[in-house]
């Protein structure tokens, strides 16, 4: 519907501006590698103890707190392996609109 | 003896990423809860395989893993190159999985690498060995790797889920450092290439895809030529497959490609917890594949999505000079590569948005890697 057209190009728009900040947070907010490497070795075996028994969901949330929320197990892939924006490439408008990226478009621009 | 220190690292994803810019930045690596709660905990054949792969080509390198295969030690060593390597890939992902960290860390060794890679040459979820041949290697060309001794041969073919594929890897090392870059012109496209291969299948598939593909590019281009490569007998693994690999070059020598293969599922793949799906006919194939394509020329970038991740890698790789690239919009894993090599080698990149064009601008100031493994004569 019309309304939510402007919602959608401010969101855009904000996230481009944000791109920095998307790729690499918050610089107060430190990633979840960043909080790994600081702690010692002797610390940690300590730190092991106390995390024996602690309920499944809690450790799962404090992993998600970090900026690769919910990908932990994601798998390793370069390549899009699902295409949300598949178009349809018969369309004559679509292929007008990148017609000017190919060396048979217009020059003159 | 001085006790080494790891960078302590969590979950499972990005390991190649990982285990790449540990072993450039000589940086140990302590992984843990690698998958625990799943139904098989631990390492993937696949990931195993690829430590395997890093113990062959590097000189003294250790990699330890706990029983349950949940938690990693990685400490890199110093990486050898060499010639007649021999590598079994296995089954449960394809060479291109393994050859994407392979061709950096190529140029870092000692001696030129040639390595023999056996398993499953083209798949739908990594690029495939043709994708290598035509975009990759150029890629890598562009900072300055010499063109000489940099190749991919395509011995035999094999596609899931039985593979039977074969390919020599040859990447030259690089005289001393990478070349930076200022890559921001991706041109205009002059003409598509592609090749489409067919295993254990009636060549005729590869005409029906190659129609297809042309139907959609012709009404813009008519520089289009997709060559065939049918493979019967010995030469075409074990499975029965098909697919097609696109490329698009550009006027200012860019290279956007995309690939694809149809071919059964692997049976016993443990989280393929999707359902099977019903083959799709070559016809749809080839329509999708230059679907791929155009939606890949329309982002715009010097480079397609699935080698952003290369390109920074690359970029951040160089001496200390100021790379400046192109790409369309960051892919995830594109994002997660950035990240890494933040962590591993200080580089952060200025990343900034391109609004008339919609794509997105990234410097860097490289982070002087040289080649020391080289041998000084």
């Amino acid at each position: 519907s019309k309304w939510k057209e402007s919602l959608i190009e401010r969101t855009i728009s904000r996230q481009n501006t944000n791109l920095m900040q998307l790729v690499y947070g918050n610089s107060a907010l430190k990633s979840t590698t960043s909080i790994g490497e600081g702690q010692g070795s002797s610390e940690d075996e300590e730190s092991e103890d106390d995390e024996f028994f602690k309920p499944k969901g809690e450790s799962e949330k404090k992993s998600s707190e970090g900026l690769e929320n919910g990908n932990v197990s994601a798998e390793d892939c370069s390549k899009l392996t699902y295409r949300v924006d598949l178009k349809n490439w018969k369309d004559e408008e679509l292929i007008e609109g990148i017609r000017d990226r190919f060396v048979t478009g217009n020059w003159s621009k | 003896m001085v006790k080494t220190s790891y960078m302590r690292l969590k979950g499972s994803q990005h390991l190649r990423q990982r285990l790449l810019l540990s072993t450039l930045a000589a940086t140990p690596i302590l992984i843990d809860e690698i998958r625990p709660d799943d139904t098989w905990p631990g390492l993937r054949p696949h990931e195993i395989s690829l430590l395997r792969l890093l113990e062959k080509i590097s000189d003294d390198c250790v990699v330890e893993i706990n029983e349950t295969g949940t938690k990693l030690k990685y400490k890199p060593g110093v990486l050898m190159g060499g010639r007649y390597h021999v590598h079994d890939c296995g089954l449960s992902r394809s060479i291109g999985y393994f050859l994407e960290p392979l061709i950096v860390l190529g140029l870092f060794g000692k001696k030129p690498l040639s390595i023999r890679l056996k398993g499953i040459t083209n798949d739908s979820k990594d690029p495939s060995v043709d994708t290598f041949r035509s975009t990759t290697l150029n890629i890598l060309k562009r900072f300055g790797v010499p063109s000489e001794g940099l190749e991919l041969k395509i011995e035999s073919r094999g596609a899931p889920p039985q593979g039977g594929g074969e390919v020599i890897l040859n990447v030259p090392m690089i005289p001393s450092s990478l070349a930076a870059v200022t890559w921001i012109d991706e041109g205009m496209v002059k003409r598509i290439r592609g090749v489409t291969f067919s295993t254990r299948v009636s060549s005729q598939f590869e005409n029906t895809m190659i129609h297809a593909a042309r139907g959609i590019f012709n009404r813009l281009l008519p520089d289009v030529h997709i060559f065939t490569d049918h493979k019967s007998g010995e030469q075409a693994g074990k499975s029965p497959g098909f697919g097609i690999s696109l490329v698009a070059e550009t006027t200012s020598g860019c290279f956007i490609s995309t690939d694809t293969a149809v071919c059964y599922a692997r049976g016993e793949d443990a989280d393929d917890d999707d359902e099977k799906k019903e083959l799709m006919p070559p016809e749809d194939i080839g329509e999708q594949a230059a679907s791929v394509l155009l939606g890949e020329i329309e982002q715009g970038g010097v480079v397609d999505s699935t080698h952003q991740g290369l390109l920074f890698l690359l970029c951040a790789l160089c001496p200390q000079d100021v790379s400046k690239v192109r790409v369309g919009k960051l892919s995830p894993y594109a994002i997660e590569t950035l990240r890494h090599i933040r962590d591993f080698l200080g580089v952060k990149f200025v990343i900034k948005p391109d609004p008339t064009t919609e794509t997105v601008i990234l410097k860097c100031v490289g982070c002087g890697l040289k080649n020391l493994s080289r041998k000084l004569s």
